[in-house]
Formats: structure tokens, sequence, C-alpha cells
């Protein structure tokens, strides 16, 4: 079999160079499976890109490297700007950030807080007069104990 | 891929942070192809070398421009493009080193069989006989491996004008180079 019209043969250059979609390189290749002229031609493009890959790579006179020099550092404002949102360290600085700020929203006010003092204050206070009333009472039931305890020693005695 | 601990967009996010050993490790992957691209572009050692070092100190102060970093090597050989067609206009008429070498241009007319550094001689020739836009298309295709759409970007211009300078390109290097092919399956 051969080609009818140079418009119906497949791309051929883009077929070696590997450029056409599946669907387009699988008629090429079924094309090319019956067609002797075009089998010819796909033989030479290849035979000439073989040819074209005999060309040496050279190697590179002396190497590129930057040193470790200010010049080739970023600004402090351009390091400011630079997305790091990805790296862990942001994330939990941030984490710590927003806790800071819920932690301050959520804060009571002064009047609050002082209220809440001066309630403690006066329970603590309170607490502190009920004691002492025992402790008096208890005071007073000792003394009379020793009071009766001297008067009946003495009338012993006696 | 095995062997690449590290990817290049890794390096390149690296590099943004101002780590200027994680660029000189992405200018390591890189400078050999860009040096044997700008090397076949200028035909000559110390302007591809200069030209290179160019080409990687701009990338650096531009790294910051570069929208997808997965699209790096399209996005360096734009900038080696542009500063190879900055030197070409600066020297103009083209000097070629190649086209000056006239025992290369012998081999290419004659057929005897050839040694693999004549064969690559022959070739360097052939290639040094296209205009600089039909052997820039021939150096990202074949030596480069880029798709029609990034070399379309990389040279911008449309996908047409990039099929059109390498088919006619490749006609050129089929001719001259017949007379090597039977070198080449040898």
């Amino acid at each position: 079999m051969s080609c009818v019209s140079p418009e119906s043969r497949p791309d051929w250059k883009a077929y070696v160079l590997r450029e056409l979609n599946p669907d387009a390189a699988r008629e090429a290749e079924a094309h090319l499976a019956a067609c002797s002229h075009c089998h010819e031609e796909v033989a030479t493009w290849r035979l000439t890109l073989d040819t074209l890959s005999t060309l040496r790579e050279e190697e590179i006179p002396r190497r590129i490297a930057f040193v470790s020099d200010k010049v080739f550092e970023p600004r402090w404002w351009q390091r400011a700007f630079i997305p790091t949102f990805a790296s862990p360290t942001f994330a939990a600085a941030a984490l710590v950030a927003a806790a800071i700020l819920v932690h301050g929203a959520m804060r009571p006010g002064q009047a609050q807080v002082d209220a809440a003092v001066t309630k403690a204050l006066s329970q603590v206070e309170a607490r502190h007069t009920r004691e002492m009333q025992v402790m008096f009472e208890q005071l007073d039931i000792r003394e009379k104990q020793v009071r009766n305890f001297s008067l009946t020693s003495a009338a012993l005695i006696r | 891929m095995i062997f690449r601990e590290v990817e290049d967009p890794d390096l390149i996010a690296k590099a943004r942070r101002g780590n200027v050993e994680a660029y000189n490790l992405l200018v390591s992957r890189w400078e050999k192809r860009v040096f044997n691209y700008l090397l076949r572009l200028v035909s000559n050692r110390e302007d591809a070398m200069d030209v290179s070092q160019e080409v990687f100190l701009k990338a650096y102060q531009s790294l910051p421009k570069l929208d997808d970093p997965a699209r790096f090597s399209g996005w360096l050989f734009r900038i080696a493009h542009n500063e190879a067609f900055s030197l070409l206009r600066r020297r103009r008429p083209e000097t070629s080193l190649i086209g000056e070498s006239r025992p290369a241009e012998a081999l290419l007319e004659s057929g005897p069989r050839l040694l693999p550094m004549e064969l690559s001689l022959a070739v360097e020739t052939a290639l040094g006989r296209l205009s600089a836009d039909q052997r820039e298309a021939v150096l990202l295709k074949v030596y480069q491996g880029f798709k029609f759409e990034e070399m379309a970007e990389i040279l911008e211009c449309p996908v047409s004008t990039v099929k059109s300078r390498l088919y006619t390109a490749l006609d050129l290097l089929k001719t001259s180079l017949a007379p090597m092919h039977k070198e080449t399956a040898r």
C-alpha cells in the first residue's frame, strides 16, 4: 500500500518527536504498518534524529556557584513577605497568637475583678469572725471551769 | 528520581527564603544543560560560560516572580533564550566558530567512515548552518526534550511558529546529514 495523497498522511515529524496525542499516534502506527512509502520516510527521520543524538555534550569549563554572601541574600523586608505559612514553626506561633487573642477577648473587665476580690475578702473576714467567736466562747467556758476547780480545791483545803 | 531526595520545587522554596546552598544545588542540576544549550546558540565557549553565569544570577534575582515552581525548567530556558539573543544582537554580524571550521565542513561533504568525535563535529557543523531561530528550535526539542507548548512559552511565539521553524530545520538537517546516516546505522 502507498499513500493516495500527502494530505492524508500523518504528521511523521510530530510522530517521531512524540508530539502526537495517543489516538493520533495509534492511527499513525496503523498507517505505518500498511504503507511502505511512509515506513521508509519514518525510518529516515529516525536515522536523522539518531545522527543528531551523536552530538557530544560538553562539560562546563568551571562550576557556577553562588557564595553565601549578603549580596545574594534577600533583605529583611523581602524575607518578611515571603510566605512561610506551611512551616510548623509558623503554625505553632499562629496557634499561640490565636490563643492569646481569644483569652484577651474573653477576659472580664477590671470592675468585675474588683467585685470578685471584695466578695472573697468579705467571705474570709466573716469566717475569721465566726472562728474568733467560737474561740472566745471556748475560752470563757475554760475560764469558768478553772474558776470552779479553784473554788472546789479551796473548799477542800479548808 | 530515586536518588533525588529533594525535588526542584523544594530547593526553589528554600532558595526563596535566602538559602544560597539550596540555590547552588539547583544550579548544579541545571548548569550543564543550560551551558550546552547556550554553547550551541552562541557558538563560543567563553560567551556561553559568561551568559550561563548571567542566566543563573538573573534567575536567582527573579525567583520570587516564578509563579509555578513545577515549571522552573521552561522559565529558566526562557531567561537563557533572552540572554543569548541579547548577546547575538549585540555582536552582529553573527560570528560562528562552527561556521569557520572548514575541516568540519569537509566532513559533511565526504562520507568516509567517521569516528564518534568526527560524527559529533559533523552534526555541530550541520547545526551551525541553520539560522539561530531554527537551531534553537532543534536544541529545545531534540536536546532538551521540551514539548511544543513549552517551546512556545520559552520563545514567546505561537506553537505554529515553533513547528514551522523546527520542521524547516529538520528538513535541512536531513539533507545535510544524509551522508552520515550510514555511519549512524552501523
